[in-house]
């Protein structure tokens, strides 16, 4: 067996040297999320608007692997500033329910294209 | 019993690991691989630019997947950590240069700082099933 990558038809294309998903195994890998659509262009001034479109597209690209919300087991939640961490989480909650994700959290520095937010997912199939 | 699948990666072609960590740790057919630096195996820095630490560091990586007779074509995830967003792109020739289609999934963040004051690290993670 070796791994195989996907992508949304519709999600935004890679920005860089990556793939959107990697599946290996049971697991499915998806690279960090951004407010991006399918032309690159950033969606939503607001922390909560471009966590929609975060959540959106992760939505997406799980449904590109045959996969729904519930298969993801682990998050990564990047922020440019942990005061938008209450409005972000209320968003992410819509999209899950028990059992949850584990999930870390952290403001860093910045994140490419000035986004507010970047989402990373590890989910898992069967 | 699980333990018998978790296995510590190391290599004398790589800088020591830092701290209470290994350079790499093979969990059944996932194999997780920190610490990714652009250090020489004697701990010092290999150049000061983002383009030549990554390239050290991603050699590093290369050398940590031989040991489990892995190649980059192994790698399913990184994570890139750079202390200047504005390096990414100088990053980004070099990294392309160790991984082809298809390629793996990855994330991208400025971080505050890193360890030794250098620009850029990463993180692997690869996988191989028989």
């Amino acid at each position: 067996m070796t791994k195989t990558s996907f992508m949304a038809a519709d999600g935004p294309p890679p920005i860089g040297p990556y793939s959107a998903g990697v599946q290996a195994g049971d697991l499915v890998f998806l690279s960090g999320q951004v407010a991006i659509d399918a032309e690159g262009h950033i969606t939503g001034y607001s922390a909560i608007e471009q966590a929609r479109k975060v959540m959106e597209n992760m939505k997406a690209q799980l449904a590109a692997a045959g996969l729904g919300m519930d298969a993801v087991v682990k998050t990564t939640i990047f922020l440019a500033d942990i005061d938008d961490f209450q409005n972000i989480n209320d968003v992410y909650a819509e999209y899950f329910s028990e059992p949850y994700p584990a999930r870390s959290t952290v403001q860093v520095a910045a994140l490419p294209k000035g986004v507010k937010l970047e989402i990373e997912a590890i989910a898992i199939r069967g | 019993m699980y333990r018998s699948f978790k296995q510590e990666i190391v290599s004398d072609a790589v800088p020591p690991a830092a701290g209470p960590s290994s350079s790499g740790c093979r969990a059944g057919d996932f194999y997780y691989y920190s610490g990714l630096l652009g250090l020489k195996p004697d701990g010092t820095t290999y150049g000061a630019s983002a383009a030549e630490q990554a390239w050290q560091a991603l050699g590093n990586l290369l050398q940590l997947l031989a040991v489990g007779n892995l190649d980059a074509s192994h790698v399913v995830k990184t994570t890139v950590f750079l202390t200047d967003l504005a390096d990414l792109a100088a990053v980004d020739e070099v990294y392309a240069q160790f991984f082809t289609p298809p390629l793996p999934t990855r994330s991208t963040v400025q971080v505050a700082a890193l360890p030794m004051d250098l620009k850029v690290g990463f993180e692997a993670v690869a996988w191989y099933h028989m």
